[in-house]
């Protein structure tokens, strides 16, 4: 399978990565790689088999409705941001 | 041209449970500070794990069955990827391919119109941002507030039919008690998709979306003026573009927003990190026995008993009706709510705090039993709010006041002797005996003026009559 320049540049703008001139090429040869080889699962017949979403035989794992003290406080977890203003996380102007 | 519209709307409802959606984090951010609401998780940093909250799936069940809808026995969560500030984890986690609520309808209660739920799905709310000349800020506290999104079929074609549609929703939502249904706060948000088609035409036109529209008022607003603004194009032989636009309640337009360079490609994909919900029959029929008395039922509990167009106003305060509820004279304190809420001008907010069905059946029966007049009894009904006083029992208000009447017969025969033997009076007592049955008002009056407002006034035309035979 073909993947074009405009789809990886596509690709990288939705997944927010800036990429080199170089870059772009080579990811497209990988992408096609991967692709072509998930895609030999397209020779099976799949006709009325549920989809697969998790291999794990779970279900309903919920919890209670409850709130607890969290140990990461405001502080600490702003801190971890590039910069914070009034206890607010500052980000480029975005609108 | 004539053009018929036609209008489908989305809805955002946020959940009050008591955490957040995938975090046990205090969901009630009102009067918090920025940032104070959160945990790792909300964060999105690496490792975390959303973890479901119950509770939410319960609401979800209500909510629905407000609705009238199907609840999906097997459901599951799905992640949307889009970047954007208000996301830390870069996609947002909703139900996407398997919604837990199914198809429905929402009846409006003025015509009886039906309009259909496609369906509605369980999602994390995003932060909140704050734009400023050079920056924006994030304040993450609303990030993953329990939502249901409700999504209608286009089954609305006026203004009038998007507003009576948004209130319907939201007093069913309250009613089902799944918000707190603060619309200025944004507990419910309304996007509205509005096309327009040559009349008689079978195909729809292109529509346009306004989003984020917070109140009935606005959402009727905008579809009469998208109305407007597509009739124009269509009749100038232009397109209406396909575009999301924003709502400006200052100027009453709508505008287009910067479409996006590309188009919407969020790579749905199966959220891995929480497995699927499967609900018994059993559990959602449990569930559903929990949804408190809906409009309608109220409609039916107090058919004949409450005017059906107070009780259309009294619809308005869930919290209201539900202590109506436990009242037993419904009639007379249903007028008292109606009349403080008409001519005292009262808001909703003023309501926050009803008084308990005790101090209101005390007081109908205080009434009923001609302890106090009407006025008095509205007097001490409109203390119930006044924060000073709302604690009290009806009978010492009642008393605090002075409008507890005398219905002492003996203390009241003094009284009308009193009067009777004034001379004033001499000439109103002969035309009353001549015949001049209106006079008996006038000493009835002068009964009140010296009981000081406190004399039963039937009981006072009694003892007159009685003593003028």
């Amino acid at each position: 399978m073909k993947i074009t320049r405009e789809e990886i540049l596509h690709l990288a703008k939705l997944s927010n990565f800036k990429l080199e001139e170089n870059e772009i090429e080579s990811l497209g040869s990988d992408l096609e790689n991967i692709i072509g080889y998930i895609s030999q699962l397209n020779e099976l017949d799949t006709e009325g088999v549920e989809p697969t979403y998790q291999v794990f035989e779970m279900e309903n794992v919920w919890r209670e409705d409850e709130i607890k003290k969290q140990e990461a406080t405001r502080e600490e977890l702003l801190a971890l941001t590039s910069e914070s203003v009034q206890d607010q996380i500052k980000v480029p102007k975005v609108l | 041209m004539k053009y018929f519209p036609t209008i489908g709307i989305e809805c955002h409802v946020q959940l009050s449970t008591k955490t957040k959606l995938f975090s046990e984090v205090d969901n009630d951010a009102r009067g918090k500070e920025p940032n104070s609401c959160v945990s790792p998780v909300d964060y999105a940093l690496p490792g975390m794990l959303p973890r479901l909250n119950g509770e939410a799936i319960k609401f979800a069940i209500r909510a629905g069955r407000a609705m009238n809808c199907e609840i999906n026995t097997s459901s599951r969560f799905d992640r949307k990827h889009y970047f954007y500030p208000d996301s830390p984890k870069g996609y947002q986690i909703t139900q996407f391919y398997h919604p837990i609520i199914g198809e429905g309808y929402v009846e409006l209660p003025e015509d009886g119109k039906k309009i259909r739920i496609e369906h509605a799905h369980l999602e994390g709310d995003a932060g909140k941002l704050t734009h400023f000349d050079t920056y924006s800020l994030v304040d993450l506290n609303r990030v993953d507030t329990p939502l249901i999104e409700i999504v209608s079929m286009p089954d609305m074609h006026s203004a009038k039919d998007a507003h009576d549609y948004c209130k319907t929703l939201w007093r069913l939502m309250c009613f089902a008690e799944v918000t707190n249904g603060d619309l200025y706060n944004g507990n419910m948000r309304f996007d509205v998709n509005v096309s327009l088609a040559p009349e008689g035409s079978d195909e729809l036109g292109t529509r346009a979306e306004v989003k984020n529209l917070n109140s009935f008022k606005s959402v009727e607003r905008a579809v009469e003026y998208e109305i407007k603004r597509q009739s124009k194009l269509l009749d100038k032989g232009e397109k209406v573009i396909q575009e999301t636009r924003g709502w400006n309640d200052a100027t009453g337009e709508t505008t287009g927003q910067r479409s996006k360079e590309e188009a919407k490609d969020y790579r749905y994909m199966p959220e891995p990190d929480l497995p699927p919900i499967n609900l018994s029959e059993e559990f959602i029929e449990a569930e559903s026995k929990k949804l408190p008395l809906m409009p309608k039922d109220y409609r039916e509990k107090f058919n004949g008993k409450i005017a059906e167009d107070t009780l259309e106003i009294l619809l308005d305060y869930p919290a209201l009706m539900k202590s109506l509820a436990e009242v037993k004279d419904v009639k007379r304190v249903s007028n008292w709510f109606a009349s403080v809420l008409l001519a005292e001008e009262k808001s909703a907010e003023y309501l926050n705090d009803l008084p308990t069905g005790k101090q209101l059946n005390d007081l109908a029966e205080m009434t009923e039993r001609g302890e106090l007049s009407s006025t008095g009894a509205k007097e001490v009904f409109l203390k119930f709010f006044d924060p000073e006083m709302s604690k009290r029992d009806a009978k010492t208000i009642a008393k605090e006041l002075g409008v507890i009447q005398e219905n002492d017969l003996g203390e009241l025969e003094k009284i009308v002797d009193k009067v009777l033997a004034d001379p004033a009076t001499k000439q109103a007592q002969e035309d009353f005996k001549n015949g001049q049955e209106k006079v008996i008002g006038f000493l009835v009056g002068q009964v009140m003026k010296e009981s000081r407002g406190k004399a039963n006034p039937s009981s006072a035309q009694q003892i007159l009559r009685k003593k003028l035979q």
